[in-house]
C-alpha cells in the first residue's frame, strides 16, 4: 500500500502521497478545536464567510469565477465532531494539468486559492465584511433550521442530542441557532484569529506531486505561523447511564423513525477497536446483518434496520424507519439481537462474511484519494496510527470471544422515537 | 473483442457482443485495488406497456421493474447478498426511469463474484410467498419517499410536467399499484426485459480483459437462450403542454422548496442530436445559473436561494426537461426574477467570458467523473442505452459554440411550458 509522506511547516501537519493513479490532485486542510459550547458557533460560521472571498479576489463572484478557471476545480468545506472536537475541512479537486492545455500550473493555483482563503480573507477596517458575514448568518440559519427537512438524520442527530445531553457531543457541529444573532463582523474576525492561533492543522495532497513541490507552495501561500503542529485532545468518554432513556417526538410523518444510542466505551485507538468492527458489522453493518435479516427479511418492519460505529466517540448507533405502530414489537427484535450478541449467538459464517465485507472495504479505500485521506486522518485524530494492512490483520485474529466481549460492554443508553402526531 | 482506446482521457475499452445478445465492456484501471461490476437491462419504470414482436402489448402495475428488482436477491438457496458477503463483495442495485442496474464491488475473488453476479440475474425465484413478503418492506421504501422533502419537490415536478407518459409516476410505484404485483406478472416482466439482447455487462477496475471476456464466455455458452424478437415498448401520446403550471405538497419543511422546469417541445430527436441537445442545454443552464453568475449571486445576495440552489437537464428519446431550484424563502419573488434575468439573457445571449468558464468547469468535472469507477459504469450503460456514447462528451464539450448555445438558449426557455412544484410546511 502506498504511504503518505509527512512534513511541518511551523503548525501545519504536511501528508503527501505522491502517485500517478488518479486524474486529479485532491486536497484537504482540516483544522480542529475543542468542541465547546462557547465558540462551537463562532468556528462554524467562519469557513461560510472565508469563501465568499480573499483580499486578492474580494468579490463573491470573481472568486467563483478563479475556481472556474481552474476548470471547475471542486470546492468545499465541511464542518463536523469527531470525538470531542470540531474539525472544520476544506476540499480541493483538482485536475491534472496533463489532460488540459492550461496556462499555469493548476497544483500551484490551488494551493495559492485555499491559502488565500484559509489565511487571507477579505476584509473592511480590520474586521470580515460585514455583508459578507450579515448574509452567511443567513445560510447559517437556514442550514440549522433545515436539519428537520431530513428526518433521518433528523432522528440520528436528536438522538445523539438526548443520549450526550451533558456531554460536549451534544452540540451540533454547525453550532446553535441562538448564538447567530450576536455575532458580528467584529467578533467573528477575533474568533478567526483566535482559531488560527489554536487549531490543530493537518493538509493532505494526493495526486502526481512531491512533499518537497508541497512544502515550497505551502510556505509561500500559507504564511505558517511559528510553533509546531498540534495535538488532539483524548475523547472522554462518559459512564453508563443506568436506566434506558426514551424520548418520543411527535411531528407529521407517515413513517416512524427508530434510533437506538449505545455505548461502546471503545474509540480507534483501543485494542479492542477491531472486534468492535467486527461487532457492529454483525449487527447491522450489512445487509447479511442481524438488524437486517430479522427486521426487514424475517418481519418486513422496515425498508432500512443498520448500526453504524463511531470510533472517535466510542459510540454505536442504530437506525430504521418502520410503520408507526409498529413500535413495541421493532424495539423488542432490536434488543433481541443485542441480547443474542451477549449470549455469543455467532455463527462461523456471520464471522467470516463480515470480515471478508470490512477487509474489502479497507482494500478499497487505496482507490479514492479522499477515503485514503479519511482514512489516515484517523491516526491524527486519535494519535494511534495503524495502517489499514495493519488493521485488516486484526480484523482476520480476531475471534468470536473477542466479540463477545464487546457485546458484553456495550450498553443501551437511549431510544429516540420520531412518529406522526397522535389525535388530540 | 474490440478494443477502443481514448487517448484524450488515457482510458481504454474492450468491447464484444456475445452470440446470445449481451453486450460486455471491460475498461481496465491498472493500479486499481477494486473491481466494480454492473449488470444492467434496458428496463426502467417508464417500461409499463410492452411486447415482444408477436405478441399483443399489454400494461402492467406501477412499481414493477422496481419489485422485480428487488425480488431478484431471493434465490432457492436463501438471500443473494450472503454469498456476495462470504465472498467479501459489496452488492447493490437500483431501478431508474429506464434502466434497472444490479452491481457489485469487490477486492478479491473477482472470478467468483462476476459468476455470482451473472447468475443471480438470470436465475429469477418468485414464489406467491416471497412476493407477499416483500410488500411490506418496500411500502415502507415508499414511505420514506413520502417523508422525503427532496424527492417530492423533484417527483411533484415531473407529475406537473407530464399527462400520460410514464415517467410521472414515482420509481417504486403507490401502495395500492404494488399490492396488485403477483408472481406470474413478475416472471411476464422477466422473460421480455432481462434477455441478454437487452443487457450490458460493464466490468472496471484491476482486472484483466481477456479472462473476463474468457468467464462470460463461458458463462453465457452453458445457459441457453432463445433468441428474442425485438422488445416494443408503447407510450400514449403525450401533449406538449404542461399538465399542470403549478403543483404544491405540503410538508414540515424550514423553508419552502420550489423546483421549476421547461418542458421540451421537441423530442424523439436521433441520439447523436440528444446528446448534442443535453451538452449544449448543460452549458447554458450552468452560465445562467452556476455559482459564478450574477443571476445566482444576485439571488443568493437577496436572500432568495441558498446555496442548495441548482440546475440539471434530464432527457431521453421521448422526454426531455430542465429543472431549476432549491430552497427559496419567497418561491414568487425568485421565479420574478429568475424569469426576468431569461427573457433578458434570450435578447442579449450568454457572453463569451460566461460561455468559455462554463464549459471549462464542464471538462473538468467531465475528467473529475472519470476517477470514479462506479460513475464510469453508470454514466457508460446509461449513454450506451441510448446508443450514444459517453467517450463522445468531452470532444462535444470542447468543440460547442457560443453560438449553438445561444440558439439553444432561445429555443429551450419558452415560459408557456413551464411548471413549478413547491414543497412547504402546512398552513402556507
Amino acid at each position: 500500500m502506498t504511504l503518505f509522506e509527512r512534513g511541518q511547516l511551523g503548525r501545519i501537519r504536511l501528508h503527501v502521497l505522491p502517485t500517478k493513479r488518479f486524474k486529479t490532485f485532491a486536497i484537504s486542510l482540516f483544522a480542529g478545536v475543542p468542541l465547546s459550547e462557547d465558540t462551537v458557533t463562532e468556528t462554524a460560521l467562519a469557513p461560510f464567510v472565508l469563501r465568499r472571498g480573499t483580499a486578492s479576489t474580494p468579490e463573491t463572484k470573481a472568486f467563483r469565477e478563479r475556481l472556474d478557471d481552474l476548470y471547475g476545480a471542486g470546492f468545499g468545506f465541511d464542518v463536523y465532531k469527531r470525538g470531542d472536537s470540531q474539525i472544520v475541512q476544506f476540499r480541493m479537486d483538482v485536475i491534472n494539468d496533463k489532460f488540459v492545455a492550461s496556462s499555469s500550473p493548476l497544483l500551484d493555483a490551488s494551493l495559492k486559492l485555499l491559502g488565500e482563503v484559509v489565511t487571507d480573507p477579505c476584509t473592511e477596517d480590520g474586521a470580515f465584511r460585514a455583508k459578507y458575514v450579515e448574509a452567511e448568518k443567513q445560510t447559517l440559519t437556514k442550514r440549522l433550521e433545515s436539519i428537520v427537512n431530513d428526518k433521518i438524520r433528523y432522528a440520528a442527530e436528536r438522538c445523539l442530542e438526548e443520549m450526550c445531553e451533558d456531554e460536549p457531543y451534544r452540540l451540533h457541529p454547525l453550532g446553535k441557532l441562538e448564538d447567530i444573532a450576536a455575532i458580528t463582523a467584529d467578533s467573528l474576525y477575533r474568533r478567526y484569529e483566535q482559531w488560527l492561533e489554536e487549531a490543530v492543522f493537518d493538509l493532505y495532497v494526493v495526486g502526481d506531486t512531491t512533499l518537497d513541490e508541497v512544502t515550497a507552495l505551502v510556505q509561500q501561500y500559507f504564511r505558517p505561523k511559528a510553533g509546531v503542529p498540534g495535538v488532539y485532545a483524548v475523547t472522554n468518554v462518559r459512564q453508563e447511564r443506568g436506566d434506558v432513556k426514551t424520548v418520543v417526538e411527535e411531528m407529521d410523518v407517515s413513517q416512524g423513525k427508530l434510533n437506538l444510542g449505545l455505548r461502546t466505551g471503545i474509540l480507534y485507538g483501543d485494542d479492542d477497536y477491531a472486534a468492535s468492527l467486527m461487532y457492529n458489522g454483525i449487527l447491522g453493518g450489512y445487509p447479511h446483518s442481524k438488524l437486517f435479516l430479522n427486521v426487514r427479511e424475517k418481519e418486513s418492519l422496515a425498508y432500512y434496520a443498520s448500526s453504524r460505529l463511531d470510533g472517535h466517540k466510542g459510540l454505536c448507533t442504530i437506525q430504521s424507519g418502520i410503520e408507526i405502530q409498529n413500535y413495541d414489537r421493532a424495539v423488542v427484535i432490536i434488543k433481541e439481537q443485542l441480547e443474542s450478541m451477549k449470549r455469543g449467538e455467532l455463527t462461523e459464517l456471520e464471522i467470516s462474511q463480515t470480515k471478508a465485507m470490512i477487509s474489502n472495504h479497507l482494500r478499497e479505500l487505496q482507490d479514492s484519494a479522499y477515503e485514503m485521506i479519511a482514512y489516515d486522518f484517523n491516526a491524527v485524530l486519535s494519535g494511534k496510527d495503524r495502517s489499514a494492512q495493519q488493521l485488516l490483520d486484526q480484523i482476520q485474529s480476531v475471534g468470536p470471544e473477542d466479540i463477545v466481549r464487546v457485546a458484553n460492554r456495550v450498553q443501551l443508553d437511549t431510544i429516540y422515537y420520531l412518529r406522526d402526531r397522535k389525535e388530540a | 473483442m474490440e478494443t477502443l482506446e481514448y487517448n484524450n482521457v488515457q482510458e481504454t475499452l474492450y468491447r464484444e457482443v456475445l452470440d446470445n445478445g449481451l453486450e460486455v465492456i471491460v475498461l481496465p484501471k491498472p493500479g486499481f485495488q477494486k473491481t466494480y461490476a454492473t449488470f444492467a437491462t434496458k428496463y426502467g419504470s417508464v417500461d409499463n406497456r410492452f411486447a415482444v414482436e408477436g405478441e399483443e402489448p399489454s400494461k402492467v402495475p406501477d412499481g414493477i421493474a422496481h419489485f422485480l428488482e428487488h425480488k431478484m436477491f431471493e434465490e432457492p438457496t436463501g438471500d443473494i447478498f450472503a454469498t456476495f458477503a462470504s465472498q467479501g463483495a459489496s452488492a447493490n442495485a437500483f431501478t431508474s426511469f429506464d434502466r434497472t442496474v444490479y452491481l457489485f464491488s469487490a477486492t478479491e475473488q473477482i472470478t467468483a463474484n462476476l459468476e455470482t453476479l451473472i447468475n443471480f440475474v438470470q436465475n429469477p425465484y418468485f414464489t406467491d410467498e416471497n412476493v407477499n413478503k416483500e410488500k411490506g418492506i418496500i411500502e415502507q421504501e415508499i414511505n420514506m419517499y413520502k417523508d422525503n422533502p427532496d424527492w417530492q419537490v423533484y417527483f411533484g415536478l415531473i407529475d406537473a410536467m407530464y399527462h400520460n407518459h410514464p415517467i410521472h409516476i414515482d420509481i417504486a410505484g403507490t401502495v395500492e399499484s404494488i399490492y396488485q404485483i403477483d408472481k406470474e406478472t413478475l416472471y411476464r416482466c422477466y422473460e421480455n426485459f432481462y434477455h441478454p439482447s437487452n443487457m450490458l455487462l460493464f466490468v472496471v477496475g484491476g482486472v484483466d480483459a481477456a479472462e473476463v471476456f474468457e468467464l462470460v464466455r463461458a458463462n453465457q455458452a452453458s445457459k441457453n437462450f432463445k433468441p428474442q424478437g425485438e422488445i416494443h415498448r408503447y407510450f400514449e401520446d403525450e401533449p406538449a403542454s404542461v399538465k399542470i403550471p403549478r403543483k404544491v405538497t405540503k410538508l414540515p419543511v424550514s423553508l419552502p422548496k420550489v423546483m421549476f422546469g421547461f418542458k421540451e417541445k421537441r423530442v424523439g430527436l436521433p441520439p447523436a442530436e440528444l446528446l448534442e441537445q443535453e451538452v449544449l442545454s448543460k452549458l447554458m443552464l450552468d452560465a445562467l445559473f452556476g455559482a459564478s453568475s450574477s443571476l445566482y449571486q444576485d439571488l443568493y445576495e437577496e436572500n432568495l436561494i441558498s446555496d442548495s440552489f441548482g440546475s440539471e437537464f434530464n432527457s431521453s428519446d421521448n422526454y426531455a426537461f430542465s429543472v431549476i431550484g432549491g430552497d427559496s424563502p419567497d418561491p414568487e419573488a425568485l421565479l420574478g426574477k429568475v424569469r426576468a434575468a431569461v427573457e433578458e439573457a434570450v435578447k442579449t445571449g450568454i457572453s463569451e467570458e460566461a460561455f468559455e468558464r462554463s464549459k471549462r468547469k464542464k471538462i473538468g468535472s467531465y475528467l473529475r467523473m472519470l476517477n470514479s469507477p462506479e460513475a464510469i459504469a453508470s454514466e457508460f450503460t446509461r449513454y450506451r442505452f441510448r446508443d450514444s456514447d459517453m467517450f463522445d462528451l468531452l470532444p462535444l464539450y470542447e468543440n460547442s459554440t457560443l453560438e449553438q448555445v445561444n440558439a439553444r438558449l432561445r429555443e429551450h426557455f419558452d415560459f408557456g411550458q413551464v411548471a413549478v412544484s413547491i414543497v412547504e410546511k402546512a398552513g402556507e
